[in-house]
């Protein structure tokens, strides 16, 4: 059995204990030696990166998946290529036959990379195999860096920015392997659900691909559509307030938020610098298990990434493991449930109490009834949630002063943090840590990791947090769910959702392919978003 | 005693004020409430109108809020400039960076 997950081994007591130093030492204005946060375990991992080429990174096609390389998850795909059964530009090619089919429809892409990609997949066939992602097609979205390659963040500001270099989480990608099949659509800025930068939807779901009117989740919604409809194996998006768990649980796919510092976010468009978390969307816990493995670890142009423990073996942690040929779980986990997190009997409160049945049943799972921390729905609300804003408005001052209309529909929210005053904002960075302490004290007390109903919680705090589907409602739109996490506790939210995954199929579940004929032609159709509403709906 | 709530007017002065002072002119923006069709920019009075209710809304709501006290300590001595909480822009991050 392996050893334990990190979420653990930072000894708790000696965490608030410094905590509360710290606060008096900072009224006080003095400097006094501060007792360490020990590690309970001292545990170090491998390094990052450095585990992209185990055993457990590779997964035997399903049958289904042979006839299609773009039903193949990168697992999958990985040990067809690493077995000389599939090679990177065959899989290139199937994916860039599918967005000629269908991205008319989709729109899920700002940018194909066609004729780099095929370049990239012929190169890679002529170099050592570097591990799983190698010749793997990804979907990066518009607001990561591309050396070389345009990046809008789907905003008017940006429609002509060409980046000197990648950003680190895109650069690793690619030093592993990947390959940039093109730029996906977004929320304008990273805001909403993709629209143009004047509000006009555009991406659809994959899963209703002639109904504009369903959600497909923003802000990552390209990445998400890309995915789901089978045109890149993989991809990544980028999380403020829901942008990467909010299109994965809307389309069917496994999407995970890291804790904050756990990707660098050098390179990439920023929304609130707080907030901005870096993340894969994709089929499947082991498939995003790779990609994080990838993406993480410390970059010297981000501080935040530094410090912090290694990255564990991620990859590990989302393979399965069984007694008896039955699966259990990789560590004893208790799952904490939120008060009325499965009540009723809407399609999602049906699908929610199945899946904590199906939980219920994996040996080594324990269901604990959580409270909400104390004035959960106050320091977690819109107001509190708005101590964001300023920092969207204060790295964007030269274009406030001289493009306001390029903002777009988009613009409002950043007007709200140049009027914020610094009292404010203050305020709302103490009142975090508040709401760390609850949610240390009063949720993680009694489980190791959390059901989620909203991710703007654990975005304000940097937790980590992981969607997947549990379900689908009665017009066979995907249900979701998401599950938070202690900090860098992403191996154990990885092994969970491993196991459910081994029992269950909601997961291998694929949209059918959109008609042809639905393409543009209805795009003057397409509802418009208000700036009023973008205000109301922004990340 | 609690000053009088600000009018639209005072208000209106307030944010044009205030965001001229950063350097932020509203008049880049089209006149009265319609959006401009091609950026999706809205007009000024649609912006200084949801300005309004933000200044109202959620800057007073947190200008007023008060932190509880800290555990074990003295409510008389926890007020604004005393003991309070740390503000921490990276409480998960902070976890690790407060182990030195």
């Amino acid at each position: 059995m392996s050893v334990e997950p990190v979420d653990r081994t930072i000894d708790r007591r000696a965490f608030l204990a410094r905590t509360a130093a710290l606060a008096a030492v900072s009224a006080a204005g003095v400097t006094v030696a501060l007792p360490g946060v020990a590690s309970a375990t001292g545990r170090r991992s491998p390094k990052p990166g450095a585990s992209l080429d185990q055993p457990n990174a590779y997964t035997r096609p399903r049958p289904e998946a042979l006839a299609d390389p773009t039903e193949l998850t990168i697992a999958e795909a990985g040990w067809l290529i690493r077995a000389g059964k599939l090679t990177p530009e065959r899989l290139v090619e199937a994916y860039l036959a599918r967005i000629s089919a269908y991205d008319g429809t989709y729109q899920a892409f700002n940018l194909v990379l066609a004729e780099a990609a095929v370049a990239a997949a012929r190169a890679a066939a002529r170099r050592p195999r570097r591990g799983v992602l190698h010749g793997i097609p990804l979907a990066i979205k518009d607001n990561y860096f591309t050396e070389g390659v345009r990046t809008t963040a789907n905003s008017l500001l940006f429609q002509d920015f060409v980046p000197p270099h990648d950003a680190t989480a895109v650069a690793r990608l690619k030093a592993n392997g990947g390959i940039v099949l093109g730029k996906t659509q977004m929320g304008p800025l990273a805001t909403t659900r993709a629209t143009t930068p004047a509000g006009v939807v555009t991406t659809v779901n994959a899963w209703t691909p002639t109904n504009r009117n369903t959600d497909p989740g923003g802000s990552s919604t390209g990445t998400a559509t890309a995915v789901a409809g089978r045109m890149a194996t993989s991809g990544i998006g980028t999380q403020t307030g829901g942008s990467i768990t909010a299109p994965s649980n809307a389309q069917n796919l496994t999407g995970l938020k890291p804790t904050m510092g756990r990707v660098s976010a050098a390179g990439i468009i920023p929304l609130s610098y707080t907030r901005d978390h870096a993340g894969p969307l994709a089929r499947d816990a082991k498939d995003a298990a790779i990609m994080l493995t990838a993406m993480a670890g410390e970059d010297p142009a981000d501080p935040r990434t530094q410090g912090l423990p290694d990255v564990p073996d991620l990859i590990d942690a989302a393979t399965p493991v069984y007694h008896r040929n039955r699966v259990k779980l990789r560590w004893n986990t208790r799952i904490g449930v939120l008060p009325g997190f499965a009540s009723g009997t809407s399609a999602t409160a049906l699908a929610r109490q199945e899946y904590l049945a199906r939980l219920a049943g994996i040996p080594g799972v324990t269901l604990v009834d959580v409270p909400l921390p104390e004035d959960w729905s106050q320091l977690t609300g819109g107001t509190f949630n708005a101590i964001r804003l300023p920092e969207r408005s204060e790295p964007f001052m030269p274009y406030l002063r001289t493009d306001l209309r390029g903002f777009g529909v988009s613009v409002i929210s950043w007007l709200q943090g140049a009027l914020m005053g610094g009292n404010e904002f203050i305020t709302g960075q103490r009142a975090k840590l508040l709401l760390m302490e609850r949610v240390l004290d009063q949720i993680f007390d009694v489980c190791d990791v959390v059901v989620q109903t909203d991710p703007v919680p654990f975005d304000i705090l940097g937790l980590p947090e992981i969607a997947f589907p549990i379900g689908v409602n009665t017009t066979g739109v995907p249900i979701g769910t998401i599950l938070g996490g202690l900090p860098y506790g992403e191996d154990r939210l990885l092994s969970v959702v491993a196991a459910y995954q081994a029992v269950t199929d909601w997961h291998l579940r694929r949209p059918a392919d959109p008609p042809v004929a639905a393409a543009r032609a209805r795009a003057a159709d397409a509802p418009r978003l208000t700036a009023e509403e973008v205000a109301e709906l922004t990340q | 005693m609690a000053p009088t709530p600000p009018t639209d007017a005072e208000l209106n002065i307030l944010i044009t004020a205030r965001l001229a002072a950063l350097g932020i002119d509203l008049e880049q923006l089209p006149p009265g409430t319609t959006a401009d069709p091609e950026t999706g920019s809205p007009g000024r009075d649609t912006v200084l109108a949801s300005l309004r209710s933000f200044v109202r809304g959620t800057v007073t709501a947190l200008a007023a809020y008060q932190l509880p006290t800290p555990e074990a300590g003295d409510p008389e001595t926890a007020k604004a400039l005393s003991q309070q909480r740390v503000p921490l822009l990276y409480p998960s991050i902070s976890t690790e960076w407060r182990k030195a």
